[in-house]
């Protein structure tokens, strides 16, 4: 999921870097707020890079692949950190790998970054109202596979919406860009919705904090 | 298998990029990227082009470890080119039954792909051409808000310590049997070993922040490093800079240079 250089408009690369880092200011903001922003640093960056290396496996899918994307379920388990953890990751990406682009690193965050936030309400909504509360893991599951499938689709349609802002021209790719994402969607759904049942499971504290429970 | 982020492998080989001052070339070729990038006139961008390309050998890396990065990338970049010719409406150069392929769809498209093709090759006589570390200690002189250099360092040391963890997964997996697909039985136990990744490398990261913290971490961080700015530096970011604008002072004035 990354736009290259040189296909959006200087309004839409503008925004994308404003609102990237508005919210990146709310998240520090919001870990000095809980006390934990010494903590934040070590512990976000160790998060991040596994989710960096988890991300760089591809998936054989029929004659392509795939790989992760685990959008949702970085956003489930840091909540608002997950922002800056987006951002650290495609930056490194980009100069890294030479994946997504430079100039469009703010708008590519916003694409990936809000999709998890709300998969992180939707996932901490569904625990809390209970509906299938007969066993935990499987709660999870369930909500985990709702929450992962619907961060990636909203990726897709958050990007298709910033190719289809820069300009009309590109409408035929962005269609193309959605509908090659659903096969993705229900990977990731199977995916996520596994990993945070056995998180649930195993490990129900990393699930929506990054170590600010214990003060 | 996965490869380790190496784009500094070539880091200590010797050439005017190599010796450009990291503060320095981080900011004008930046400067440089958004430029091109932003550009809208054909001729303009394909000067920015060939000046990426010159720019590139000036930096003497590897032929093949350029090609290696830049095959990846193309995945990302030539659907462009292949699509928006089709789609895009204008005037037709020609069609082939319901199939129109459009020369403004050409146009954006061959725009789009010089564009991005001139980023990425610019991030090599950036990025690739000093050591990682020192590039994010530079963007620390630079000023850049410390919480963000010291993420991008600690996940940069740590990417490579979980290439290997779960490279051992991955092989531990398959030696028992299992093969990555899109089989429900597959996705499971993919989604289970990440779960248990995700648990052993949290209980790392509570490791990792007591075992600074016992030796006087308290989140900042200093570097010993010294820069140091010579005339040579600051000519060549003046001259990348310079030209940078140029291009869209020619651009905005409407003067076919060509």
């Amino acid at each position: 999921m990354h736009i290259s250089d040189g296909v959006l408009s200087a309004p839409v690369l503008a925004a994308g870097w404003i609102i990237t880092a508005i919210f990146i200011a709310l998240a520090i903001w919001w870990s000095k707020k809980k006390g934990i922003e010494v903590e934040m640093i070590p512990k976000l960056s160790v998060m991040t890079a596994v989710f960096f290396v988890v991300c760089l496996v591809h998936i054989p899918i029929g004659p392509t692949c795939v790989h992760f994307m685990l959008d949702g379920l970085l956003g489930i388990m840091l909540g608002i950190l997950s922002y800056p953890a987006f951002f650290i990751g495609l930056v490194l990406q980009a100069f890294l790998f030479q994946f997504g682009g430079v100039t469009t690193i703010g708008i590519n965050t916003v694409n990936v970054g809000i999709p998890a936030l709300i998969a992180y309400v939707i996932f901490q909504r569904g625990m809390k109202s209970e509906l299938l509360s007969s066993r935990r893991g499987f709660s999870a599951g369930v909500f985990g596979a709702i929450a992962g499938g619907v961060a990636v689709l909203l990726v897709a349609v958050f990007t298709a919406g910033a190719l289809i802002a820069s300009g009309e021209q590109f409408t035929g790719v962005a269609v193309a860009l959605v509908v090659t994402h659903i096969p993705v969607m229900i990977i990731e759904a199977a995916v996520v919705g596994s990993v945070v049942a056995f998180l649930a499971r195993v490990k129900p504290e990393l699930i929506g904090n990054l170590g600010g429970d214990k003060k | 298998m996965i490869e380790y982020p190496e784009i500094d492998r070539y880091a200590s080989l010797d050439s005017p990029m190599h010796r450009f001052d990291p503060r320095a070339k981080v900011i004008a070729f930046l400067f440089l990227i958004f430029s091109i990038v932003l550009l809208n006139d054909l001729k303009l961008v394909l000067i920015g082009f060939i000046v990426s390309i010159l720019f590139l050998i000036a930096s003497k890396l590897p032929f093949h470890f350029v090609i290696q990065h830049l095959k990846g990338v193309s995945l990302f970049i030539l659907p462009f080119l292949v699509i928006m010719p089709f789609t895009v409406k204008g005037n037709e150069i020609f069609s082939f039954y319901a199939i129109k392929v459009t020369y403004e769809g050409l146009r954006y498209g061959i725009l789009v792909v010089l564009k991005a093709f001139s980023a990425v090759m610019l991030i090599f006589p950036m990025i690739a051409t000093t050591k990682f570390e020192t590039t994010l200690k530079a963007l620390d002189k630079l000023k850049v808000p410390n919480i963000l250099v010291q993420m991008l360092m600690f996940t940069y040391r740590y990417l490579f310590v979980f290439v290997n963890v779960f490279q051992r997964l991955l092989i531990a997996m398959e030696s028992r049997g299992f093969k990555l697909g899109t089989s429900s039985y597959a996705l499971r136990t993919i989604g289970n070993a990440l779960g248990m990744l995700f648990v052993r490398s949290y209980e790392r990261a509570e490791r990792v922040y007591l075992a600074m913290r016992s030796r006087g971490y308290a989140g900042s961080q200093k570097t010993l490093v010294g820069f140091k700015m010579c005339t040579k530096d600051y000519v060549l970011a003046v001259f990348i800079i310079a030209f940078a604008v140029c291009l869209h002072i020619v651009c905005y004035a409407g003067v076919g240079v060509v």
